[in-house]
């Protein structure tokens, strides 16, 4: 066993070169020659393939994308894996030849299981990569004479095989590099020995067990697949780290740097390709037993995430009633530098929705993470996640308009004159048809598209082989091989404009009796043109996020009825339809292409977003925002949910940064999913400055004053701005 | 059944005491501060402001029944307790309605909800004993040291202030002094030493300072008045920084910004 001593940077504790992150960064940013050709290494393995069987030929192809490409190295690495391997140029021709080939071979793509995977890497680093390639020998022998089976079990150990090639190769490489200008010959050897520990052994030090976890997120990189999770990152390396230290081979330090090693690597993807990964790292949690998950480690991702201050590792904190005030505070310190994240979860109602499906066992249960942005995981053990966006507000089109929306592009079923609806509830039991209707077709959509290509032409053989019972059955994570089945999230949206719109109804045509219904039909129709004053009368009406049951009802009836007509469906393979409370901005895209509502809303303005109240309507401030978004049972929201709140620097400044926690403990205790907390940054106040229609809700507080950002003189948003620069 | 003249209601209010808080603004007023950042509570009659950039519209002044005010604060309850906040009753000058003030504070100590009344301190005193066996907690300003400017340029007793403060420091009340920190009124180091001594010698113990701050000169446009501290800077950190190394020695000082 070799340990730390072997690298000369960190003798006696000591790190010399934390900037190293900066330096990886301008490394990574640093131009190169080439672009992504994947296919080309991918079309070496295919064209060679003597198989005929789909998985082993698509697993020869795995092999040499893994396997052939020169392994990129940086110089102020310690844990290597990059996906400027598969960046190279190649003449015309064989770019040509190379997609000729391996386009035959289609891949997956989000919508049919092709990537936002958590991998249970905390069961890859018990067993190492022998122990897996053992279990598939067993798996082989269980299975004699299925040779289907057999055939997808030799396909899958070809595949890990790859990444075992791959791993000596980096090995190799870091061996060729040492005595080469710029690097560090102590370092490289270290980096050497520690991929053959993780390519050959079960990896024993802290350093071994991420250079294996990383290895395999670059594979699946070089897949083509994205959003792949780190998953629960501070419970499966405590271990390691925590022999580490008490051993004295590794300073927290040192630990510290390696994580942010490999999180400023998830920066190669914007910097190469343009757009950020969305890698979810997820720290905290809590025990079957209700204790706390929190230790050491995942104070160090926070600052590891901190430092890099890149957007790309997008990180989950699951924050439960255990989690030391310590960790909240750590979190908001990090959301305070204005990056974002973490995005703070429910532990409690994560773990409830996910139990009342009834179909995870307690302890997989407990071991959830987040795929992408914030959807509910459970680790390891079911097939890549879908979801898909489903905005609720198109439905009042249908409603009104006889079934047709007002563009007439687009149809729901028709429920009669809208001038027929004698009574609220009537009016609601024909909305629930419309949305019933449109789930219905939601879910066809969905299936037909999963369905389209046949499974065993799309497999998936190096994936499978990290996904729980795959191995032991033999078969493909899409074809029935994982522990558990597939589910899909279906993002509803709008749930503040519809709210919005059910109690303007109320109010004005059936309590108050200001207008009929045809009135407002024709009044959509026309986006309030000619209807100014009955526009302001459904302004007026109560709105989502001020606390008032008047309205907050309808939020109630929206997840409920939601929730229950997805759960009705099935996906393809047989798992369950989740809802999310989310819309990662596509609120904005969608409200492009709704007509007006009966909020007041007009046509191509933004719905709601995610789970908040409509964007200025929550007037009373974030207490009562979090009394009114409370309401609803998020117990039966399983994919989770976003509610996006904004603060002030200030409020992120020793003294305050309590008073903020407590807000995010009392929307938990009531029940509360997710909060996502942004400070408002320079770059914010100066965009507010300059857009102020973007931003008519941002709020500047002080001792005994309060005031919307927006109203403030120019001179005075710069004292402002001054202040938030020295913070 | 009584009612106060309600300015606004501010929910989650994080600088004016302990935890999260709701600060019921009072309004009316019986000082003139030129630098007052609240100018729309001083007047004790309604009032529209109209924000001419955003077209914002804002209105201030209701009377509101007890009952009312208790039902609008209290669904924040969970919030206080969760935080070890409670109610702030601010200004205008709160304590002009005394007697309403002590029955508001005497129903939300009977709910369990910690008040706090924020002052100027110009007032009889019989006033401040109203209110004196329901409040927990005061914050009382100290516009000036200096009793000349207290009359002439905020327009208060100097001697009723300060006779005010002594005894409600002495009646063992929960007191702090809050110093706005006003460019040419009150933040040089004479004025500064001054205002120390008077404090010291009268056995406060804690002092919050609280840096003038220009946000509220769009208030008074949309008021149509004139600001006369438009154009002035607010204090650099460095110089706030010096200045609570004055109050360092003898208080607990803390920077309310």
């Amino acid at each position: 066993m070799q340990t730390y001593d072997d690298a000369p940077k960190v003798k006696k504790g000591i790190v010399i070169m934390k900037k190293s992150t900066e330096y990886l960064k301008r490394e990574i940013s640093e131009k190169f020659v080439g672009s992504w050709q994947s296919d080309y290494f991918r079309a070496l393995g295919y064209f060679s393939s003597t198989s005929e069987d789909n998985a082993r030929q698509r697993a020869d192809a795995i092999y040499t994308l893994f396997e052939r490409p020169v392994p990129h190295i940086f110089k102020n690495d310690y844990i290597v894996g990059s996906i400027r391997d598969v960046m190279t140029d190649i003449d015309e021709e064989t770019r040509r030849r190379s997609s000729e080939i391996s386009g035959k071979y289609i891949e997956r793509g989000f919508g049919s299981n092709a990537d936002h995977y958590s991998t249970d890497y905390g069961a890859v680093l018990s067993e190492g990569l022998p122990g897996m390639l053992s279990r598939i020998e067993a798996s082989k022998a269980a299975h004699a004479g299925e040779e289907d089976r057999l055939r997808y079990l030799g396909a899958m150990e070809t595949a890990l095989s790859g990444l075992r090639a791959r791993l000596l190769k980096y090995s190799d490489r870091c061996e060729e590099l040492v005595g080469r200008e710029g690097y560090d010959g102590g370092r490289l050897n270290w980096i050497a020995s520690n991929c053959r520990r993780a390519a050959l052994g079960i990896p024993e030090t802290f350093a071994q067990a991420l250079q294996l976890v990383w290895m395999i997120h670059t594979c699946y990189c070089i897949e083509g697949r994205y959003a792949m999770a780190l998953g629960r990152i501070d419970q499966y390396m405590y271990p390691f780290f925590r022999r580490d230290i008490d051993n004295g081979v590794m300073t927290e330090e040192f630990a510290e740097e390696l994580l942010e090693n490999v999180f400023m690597k998830i920066y190669e993807h914007r910097a190469y390709g343009g757009a950020d990964d969305v890698v979810n790292i997820c720290v905290g949690g809590s025990k079957p037993d209700g204790s706390s998950d929190v230790n050491e480690l995942s104070y160090l991702v926070l600052e590891a995430v901190k430092s890099c201050a890149t957007p790309g590792p997008n990180l989950s904190a699951r924050i439960s009633q255990s989690s030391p005030d310590e960790f909240l505070d750590a979190c908001l310190k990090v959301i305070g530098t204005g990056i974002g994240y973490p995005a703070l979860m429910n532990d409690e109602v994560n773990i409830e929705a996910l139990r009342r499906y009834g179909c995870y066992e307690e302890a997989d249960i407990y071991n959830y993470s987040m795929v992408g942005c914030i959807e509910n995981f459970i680790t390891g053990k079911q097939p890549p996640w879908s979801d898909g966006r489903f905005d609720t507000p198109r439905y009042f089109e249908y409603l009104f308009n006889g079934g047709v929306s007002y563009d007439g592009k687009s149809e729901g079923i028709d429920s009669g004159d809208v001038s027929d609806i004698s009574s609220m509830d009537d009016l609601m039991k024909k909305f629930e048809k419309q949305i019933a209707d449109g789930a219905r077709k939601y879910v066809e959509r969905f299936c037909a598209h999963n369905k389209k290509e046949r499974p065993e032409e799309l497999t998936t053989p190096f994936l499978s082989c990290f996904c729980d019972g795959c191995i032991e059955k033999g078969l493909d994570v899409n074809m029935g091989g994982s522990k558990y089945r597939s589910v899909h999230g279906a993002a509803v949206m709008g749930v503040g404009t519809v709210c919005d719109s059910l109690a303007a109804i109320e109010k004005t045509v059936f309590a108050d009796g200001t207008a009929t219904l045809a009135e407002l039909r024709d009044a959509m129709l026309a986006n309030f043109k000619g209807y100014e004053k009955l526009r302001e009368t459904l302004l007026r009406a109560p709105k989502y996020g001020n606390n008032d049951d008047f309205v907050d009802k309808y939020a109630v009836w929206y997840v409920d009825f939601l929730s229950k007509e997805f759960k009705k469906y099935r996906t393809p393979d047989g798992g369950y339809f989740y809802i999310a409370m989310a819309a990662n901005t596509n609120n904005i895209s969608a409200g492009r292409e709704i007509g007006a509502t009966p909020d007041g809303r007009l046509a191509g303005e933004p719905l709601s977003d995610a789970a908040s109240p409509t964007y200025g309507r929550d007037t009373r401030g974030p207490t009562s925002t979090v009394l009114s978004v409370t309401k609803p049972d998020y117990g039966q929201v399983a994919c989770g949910t976003v509610l996006n709140q904004k603060f002030s620097p200030g409020m992120f400044a020793d003294g305050k940064r309590e008073k903020l926690a407590s807000l995010i403990r009392t929307y938990f205790a009531r029940g509360g999913q997710e909060m996502q907390i942004n400070a408002t940054s320079r770059e914010t106040l100066k965009d507010a400055m300059d857009h102020p229609e973007k931003y008519s809700d941002l709020v500047v507080r002080v001792s005994g004053f309060s005031a919307y950002y927006v109203t403030l003189e120019r001179a005075v948003q710069e004292d402002i701005l001054s202040r938030t620069q020295q913070e | 059944m009584t009612e106060l003249n309600v300015s606004n209601i501010q929910f989650f209010s994080t600088g004016d005491g302990p935890g999260i808080r709701s600060t019921i603004f009072l309004k009316g007023c019986n000082l003139r501060c030129p630098w007052c950042h609240n100018p729309e509570t001083v007047s004790p009659y309604p009032q529209t402001l109209v924000y001419a950039g955003s077209g914002k519209t804002v209105s201030y002044g209701i009377r509101m029944k007890i009952d009312e005010i208790i039902e609008a604060v209290m669904q924040d309850a969970d919030f206080y307790s969760s935080s070890g906040g409670g109610i702030t009753i601010s200004g205008g000058e709160p304590m002009l309605q005394a007697r309403e003030v002590a029955e508001l504070c005497k129903r939300l100590r009977e709910l369990g909800i910690h008040t706090l009344i924020d002052t100027a301190g110009g007032v009889p005193w019989e006033n401040f004993e109203e209110v004196l066996p329901y409040a927990n907690c005061f914050f009382y300003d100290l516009k000036t040291p200096d009793e000349r400017v207290c009359a002439e340029t905020v327009g208060g007793d100097f001697h009723l202030i300060i006779g005010n403060l002594k005894r409600l420091v002495s009646s063992l009340a929960d007191v702090h002094v809050r110093i706005p920190l006003i460019p040419g009124v009150n933040s040089d180091d004479d004025s500064l030493k001054k205002s120390e001594k008077l404090l010291a010698s009268i056995g406060v113990k804690t002092v919050d300072l609280l840096p003038f701050h220009r946000m509220a000169s769009s208030k008074y446009d949309a008021m149509e008045s004139t600001y006369a501290f438009r154009d002035t800077e607010p204090l650099s950190e460095k110089r706030i920084e010096e200045i609570k190394s004055i109050f360092n020695e003898n208080f607990s000082v803390t920077v309310e910004r």
